[in-house]
């Protein structure tokens, strides 16, 4: 069973947590590196400091471990 | 009306492509969620206990989740904006040791009782009177908290988009009864728990990026003494010797008895919404670390709701004149102060986050929203459709029409929440409306719950006066203290000084206290119950079955210790 969804069905919750936080990150991440390497930074306060980017590269991290530890078919 | 006429006018921004896209996912992965399970949802334990089948991190996790609604993220926000950090005990001593104490003490006799809720265990231990009163109230609370919740997304949207305020009602309350409706229980928790790390992904960035913009913890203690011009905004407890002496006007009296005690022992260990959670665990121990897991992540919520509040006191200034931004209640906002408290979690969402961030911030907040519509919803139909329903009205029905029951009830409930919705425009402020509500029906259950578990003497004319002494009890002196201005405030909250909070927190204990004295006092004067009918159901009269853990890390008392001993930690670091 897997954890969290209903019997006889095969996607973890964590799947779907891992599969929409990876989403999100894959979105962020190139949008946040467009941002930065071609100087068109949003004006809010301490984007010099990169937010998407680096919020984007944490939430793909994060994301991709729960969506492969979680995997359908994994046990 | 004014103040929404005002906020018509001044939009904070727009979304961009990139944010409507993050935005569209996740309601398209939520609605995904309840057509997929519903093939799992069959029986009216699926519908509405989702199988029983929840390991504890799930339940422990969609017990926070389903908590963390508009109450929690706009609401205290703002009170942390208005009150500084007093806000935190509603977190802190107004949720940790109740949690822990439903884990380790209540959850056993709600879980061996196989009850399928919070007024069907009075049923079991009062009879169908307290039932009827418990679950008629209870009914009602959902509706109104399910209006506060559509009404929270709705200003968001309307203040920082633009959108129409209908159009977000709407929006919100058809996808949550189209999940709920589909999926039952089973769908709320799964939805519940990716809510809960949407919102820690959404949110967690205003508290990083505003302590980094501040200097760090001291530096932002010494702004906001400077901006207020009082430093009273950032201590836990040195404030409260006196009802003159924090902006709250609360003695620490109200806050340990009627807060820490009443309010929210009552919420956490007899408030269905949450319950309900905790009922779908796979065994007794799961159900045992259930609320000790949700305790700790609890624990860390203030992070990213009174923070900001907080911050927002030191650092948010006008773009244009740079001068500090004082933010006013609901019914004081004028053109020269456009933002009411509620706002101040989007205010700070604007300031840190550009495209992108913007739509994951916006996410989490209507992530927020909607966990604590489900909530309230799937609470709703569970209650009317076991309690009132099935109880009073068609008894013998087939477990197929419950589970119909269920979903239209979820239609209905939802239909009835978007009119309540339009009614919360009119409070002066969310946290007052809803700590009035508390003080009304939950303080009182809460007396008859506990005598009822911990108490054999107790008897079922007891416990049904006593529940609705406490209730009209509570209502009436809500009208006195309204209606009788500062003498009746003076007599219900024992001080002139005292203001509206912690007029709700003695209300809440005095209504508490009339709901004891009312339920022991018939009980001494009926029938005691004979022993042998409550066993499973008061303690003393039960025998607790095993919980399986055999290792010291299994046992949830374990556990336990360890987050209240960081509990205590924290007040101290922040006395």
């Amino acid at each position: 069973m897997a954890e969290g969804t209903g019997r006889g069905e095969s996607l973890s919750i964590w799947f779907f947590v891992g599969g929409l936080t990876l989403l999100y990150g894959i979105i962020l991440l190139p949008y946040g590196a467009y941002e930065w390497f071609s100087g068109h930074e949003s004006s809010t306060v301490l984007s010099n400091l990169h937010p998407t980017f680096w919020w984007g590269l944490l939430l793909t991290l994060f994301g991709g471990f729960y969506s492969i530890r979680f995997r359908p078919g994994k046990g | 009306m004014t103040a929404l006429a005002i906020l018509l006018t001044t939009q904070l921004t727009h979304l961009a492509p990139i944010d409507i896209l993050i935005l569209v996912l996740y309601f398209v992965v939520v609605l995904f969620i309840g057509f997929y399970v519903k093939g799992s949802t069959k029986t009216s334990e699926d519908f509405f206990l989702a199988g029983r089948e929840m390991t504890a991190w799930i339940a422990g996790l969609s017990f926070v989740s389903a908590n963390l609604g508009s109450l929690e993220l706009m609401g205290w926000a703002g009170a942390a904006y208005q009150y500084g950090m007093l806000a935190t005990h509603w977190y802190w001593i107004g949720a940790i040791p109740a949690m822990l104490f439903l884990g380790i003490v209540m959850m056993p006799f709600y879980y061996i009782s196989k009850t399928h809720s919070v007024p069907g265990y009075l049923q079991l231990r009062f009879g169908e009177g307290a039932r009827g009163v418990s679950a008629v109230s209870f009914a009602f609370m959902t509706i109104l908290m399910s209006g506060v919740n559509m009404y929270s997304m709705a200003l968001v949207m309307k203040v920082v988009l633009g959108w129409n305020i209908s159009f977000s009602i709407w929006v919100g309350a058809v996808t949550v009864a189209i999940y709920v409706m589909l999926g039952g229980l089973r769908s709320a928790i799964i939805n519940e728990v990716l809510q809960f790390v949407l919102i820690w992904a959404g949110a967690a960035l205003i508290p990083i990026l505003g302590l980094w913009e501040a200097g760090g913890w001291t530096k932002l203690k010494a702004q906001i003494a400077l901006n207020v011009g009082s430093s009273d905004y950032t201590h836990l407890w040195t404030t409260l010797g006196s009802f003159k002496d924090n902006p709250m006007g609360v003695h620490w009296t109200g806050i340990v008895f009627g807060l820490g005690f009443v309010i929210s022992f009552g919420y956490w260990t007899t408030d269905f919404l949450v319950v309900q959670r905790v009922l779908s665990a796979n065994n007794l121990r799961a159900a045992k670390m259930a609320p000790v897991i949700g305790a700790a992540f609890k624990m860390a919520v203030p992070f990213i709701v009174i923070v900001p509040g907080l911050l927002a006191l030191a650092v948010l200034r006008d773009p244009h004149t740079h001068q500090i931004i004082h933010l006013v209640g609901e019914n004081q906002v004028d053109a020269a102060h456009p933002y009411s408290y509620n706002e101040v979690l989007p205010l700070m969402l604007i300031r840190y986050c550009g495209p992108g961030l913007l739509g994951l911030g916006i996410t989490a907040l209507v992530a927020g929203f909607m966990s604590g519509m489900a909530g309230n919803v799937s609470a709703f139909s569970t209650v009317w459709t076991y309690d009132l329903y099935g109880a009073f009205f068609n008894k013998k029905a087939s477990d197929a029409h419950y589970v119909s029951m269920g979903r239209w009830s979820t239609v209905v409930g939802m239909i009835a929440s978007i009119g309540t919705a339009y009614l919360v425009m009119h409070a002066a402020s969310i946290m007052d409306y809803v700590q009035a509500l508390f003080s009304f029906f939950i303080a009182p259950l809460f007396g008859t719950v506990i005598l009822g578990m911990l108490w054999k003497r107790a008897t079922k004319a007891g416990g049904f006066w006593g529940l609705l002494a406490g209730t009209v009890s509570s209502i009436a002196m809500w009208l006195y203290t309204t209606y009788g201005g500062q003498q009746a405030l003076a007599r219900i909250a024992l001080s002139v000084d005292a203001k509206p909070m912690a007029e709700n927190l003695y209300r809440a204990f005095w209504s508490w206290l009339i709901c004891v004295v009312v339920t022991v006092s018939v009980s001494l004067l009926t029938r005691p119950v004979p022993e042998a009918q409550l066993a499973g159901l008061v303690y003393g009269a039960t025998t607790i079955p095993d919980d399986g853990a055999r290792s010291l890390w299994q046992k949830p008392i374990f556990w336990a210790a360890i987050v209240i001993t960081i509990f205590f930690f924290l007040n101290i670091i922040f006395f």
